[in-house]
């Protein structure tokens, strides 16, 4: 899983018949561990959690998205599976000074200790 | 699997009720050389890991497993990353604290 904030939303009409019906979120990975997929933005259903622009949240990646939407038929690989409340690192542990970062674009970054709060700036999340 | 270091957990009510027993750590990997890459991830911790160990952890169907054994029965676990091992000793660890207090 990853943690990742919530920056956006996507709309669609024509899309896959089985994807009808549920929410399309643009989402900001912090420091993900994946490289093949480093990219800045990515698309997560969020099949029960509602989830807002603004909100910290896990994501899990491959197959159990699809579970929890409607079985193994489902176009998707990303979900929403946590909102999360809270958030603590500790700064000895994770080693040199590094704030937690996002990837792709400028960085808003985060202080290590606390995730920050505030939303970002109006317009840096936009695809 | 991968090897990396606890570094904090993440609190989340709203989450997969199935997960609700289990903390969310946030874990760093360590590369090769036992440095941390910088690549932050959120596994499931059943071990009750204290924040800085070094730990092994599992992805996909093998994480699930960890949890609660079943290919077919854990399917309601939307999780695909778990702590499976607290590492005790390691001699790349060692290497790295060498590294650190030069």
């Amino acid at each position: 899983m990853i943690l990742a904030r919530v920056v956006g939303e996507v709309w669609a009409t024509r899309k896959h018949r089985r994807l009808q019906g549920y929410k399309l979120l643009v989402v900001r990975p912090y420091c993900w561990y994946e490289p093949a997929h480093e990219a800045g933005h990515l698309v997560a259903i969020d099949p029960k959690l509602d989830a807002g622009r603004g909100d910290d949240v896990i994501i899990c990646m491959g197959a159990p998205p699809r579970w929890q939407s409607e079985g193994d038929a489902m176009p998707v690989e990303a979900a929403v599976m946590a909102v999360v409340d809270r958030c603590e690192i500790d700064e000895a542990a994770f080693g040199p000074p590094r704030p937690l970062e996002f990837l792709g674009g400028p960085p808003p970054t985060l202080a290590v200790g606390r995730i920050r709060t505030e939303p970002i700036a109006p317009g840096r999340g936009r695809c | 699997m991968l090897k990396g270091r606890v570094i904090g957990e993440v609190w989340a009510t709203k989450k997969c009720p199935a997960l609700a027993p289990y903390r969310l750590r946030l874990v760093v990997e360590q590369g090769a050389s036992g440095a941390s890459t910088g690549r932050v991830l959120v596994a499931a911790d059943e071990l009750d890991t204290e924040t800085g160990r070094l730990v092994m952890v599992s992805f996909g169907s093998g994480a699930r497993n960890a949890i609660r054994p079943g290919a077919s029965t854990n399917r309601d676990l939307v999780c695909e990353c778990a702590i499976t091992q607290v590492i005790e000793g390691d001699s790349a660890e060692e290497d790295s604290e060498r590294d650190v207090s030069r």
